[in-house]
């Protein structure tokens, strides 16, 4: 047997990234130490709790909203050519991903700041989801699009079916895995979601304080407590992928 | 007309005629074979009567109706693709179904509609299978049964039998001939298989750089050949045609 050295270094450095990745997630659970007992009483907390179940109910309308809007902006980049289509694809799906969402939020802030929305809890939806939406939108499009490739929606139109019955009997039973999958990375990017969330809905608690504002403002002062909180986010957002990951399996 | 009547029918891509100035008449109940090389147009031509694309220049005429307005969906045309496309979410009983439920019909009549298909196209006890566990032959009479199951005006078939294995190939053709002759359905079929062509068509329209280059029965095509672009393309079909005349 030859050996392949060249493979070997490639598997080499792929172990590496995998172990870099792995141990930046789980090191928070070595940092945290001996201390488990704060993790627990974080939970009790009402701070804790209080950044915990915004942060939940916000990724979750989120993600509901850019499943929502998903769809019809997947079906328009997908089945209507027009002038400029790139660009708006530029700037509905790729922009929002690398631009700065502290930017956003300030945008947000100079734009509805006027109007009363500033620090509130739809404040808090509002800067979450032009930041996370582009992850449904961009696997939804990439879905229609391979759908289209394969002649169905016109097969569907030959026998009688109006754009309703293509969109709810056809694209969208074959996008759901896609859908989902969307769905969970938006919501984890929510629940991640930072800066936009900081400038445009500030962080009261009970109200507009999500986890990571949470771990973000106690950090030097008691950092027992924003490791608890990050901890908790972390095992959240942990699971959840994985709760989406396996009911997409299931689906398949 | 009655039947089908593609007139005058003109399609570009950019610079590239795919169809030029094409006229064909399919009578009702006709199985019409358009037969020519790949990248003739043939395809293009099927979307054009299906509505998929519209056409640079001329008219389809549906039983004596011009349906340029209409939109794809109101054409009545069943149509088949060298895929077959079935839906693979769904089984076979609500792909054939499929049709019949967008045009709201009763679920009584669709189950009874259902059955007479499977019948005709020979598939009953597999409703509940999906395509994927269904043989080639088996998924083409699926998506048969599905293109019939709304009465169509015409039907159109691309290469219906190029995806179908060579051991199988005589039976499924066989059976795509006998559930059209039972249907009467006027039918328009493409395909680059000389032999296909011949053992389906009632007539052949050799279809050549997006013309159609002669429109004959079987016969006087091999017969009467155009010209030497036909006698080629139809000589292995002159060969076996011979030999079942002497057999006879």
């Amino acid at each position: 047997m030859t050996k392949d050295r060249f493979e070997f270094a490639i598997l080499v450095l792929a172990c590496a990234v995998v172990v870099y990745m792995l141990i930046s997630i789980l090191y928070l659970y070595v940092a945290v130490g001996e201390s488990w007992n704060l993790v627990v009483n974080a939970l009790f907390d009402g701070r804790v709790l209080g950044a915990i179940a915004i942060s939940i109910s916000s990724a979750f309308i989120v993600g509901g909203l850019a499943i929502a809007t998903a769809i019809p902006s997947a079906y328009l980049l997908t089945y209507r050519s027009f002038r400029g289509k790139e660009i708006i694809e530029t700037f509905l799906i790729d922009l929002p991903q690398t631009f700065p969402p502290v930017t956003e939020g300030l945008v947000y802030l100079l734009m509805f700041g006027r109007i009363g929305l500033a620090y509130t809890y739809i404040a808090v939806i509002i800067a979450k989801f032009y930041v996370s939406a582009p992850f449904a939108m961009s696997f939804a499009t990439r879905r229609f699009r391979e759908i289209r490739e394969t002649g169905l929606d016109v097969i569907a139109k030959s026998l009688g079916a109006k754009t309703s019955h293509v969109l709810g009997k056809v694209l969208l039973p074959l996008s759901s895995r896609d859908l989902l999958a969307g769905f969970s990375l938006t919501w984890a990017r929510a629940m991640g979601e930072l800066a936009a969330t900081l400038v445009f809905a500030g962080a009261i608690a009970w109200k507009t304080e999500t986890i990571p504002t949470l771990v973000y403002l106690t950090a030097a002062e008691m950092p027992q407590v924003a490791i608890a909180a990050s901890i908790i986010a972390e095992t959240l957002s942990i699971a959840a992928l994985l709760s989406f990951k396996w009911i997409a399996r299931r689906r398949q | 007309m009655k039947g089908l009547y593609v007139q005058n029918v003109t399609k570009c891509y950019g610079d590239v005629k795919a169809l030029d100035q094409v006229e064909l008449a399919v009578n009702p109940a006709e199985f019409m074979v358009v037969m020519g090389p790949s990248g003739c147009g043939k395809t293009t031509l099927l979307l054009v009567i299906l509505g998929a694309l519209s056409p640079d220049k001329g008219h389809i005429w549906i039983n004596e109706r011009d349906v340029e307005e209409l939109p794809l969906n109101e054409r009545n045309i069943g149509y088949v693709p060298q895929d077959f496309g079935l839906f693979p979410h769904l089984n076979v009983h609500e792909n054939i179904a499929f049709g019949l439920r967008v045009r709201k019909h009763s679920e009584e009549k669709i189950r009874e509609r259902v059955n007479q298909l499977l019948h005709i196209v020979d598939l009953e006890g597999l409703e509940s299978r999906k395509p994927k566990e269904l043989s080639a032959g088996q998924r083409q009479r699926v998506a048969l049964a599905r293109a019939l199951a709304t009465d169509p005006y015409v039907l159109l078939l691309d290469e219906p039998l190029s995806n179908i294995d060579e051991a199988t190939k005589a039976e499924v053709r066989a059976n795509l001939k006998e559930i059209q002759k039972k249907t009467k359905v006027t039918t328009l079929c493409v395909t680059h298989n000389p032999e296909d062509s011949f053992q389906l068509g009632e007539r052949i329209a050799i279809m050549y750089s997006g013309r159609i280059i002669q429109c004959d029965t079987p016969q006087n095509i091999l017969e009467k050949p155009k010209n030497e672009l036909i006698r080629k393309l139809v000589a292995p079909m002159y060969i076996l045609w011979k030999n079942d005349s002497a057999r006879k």
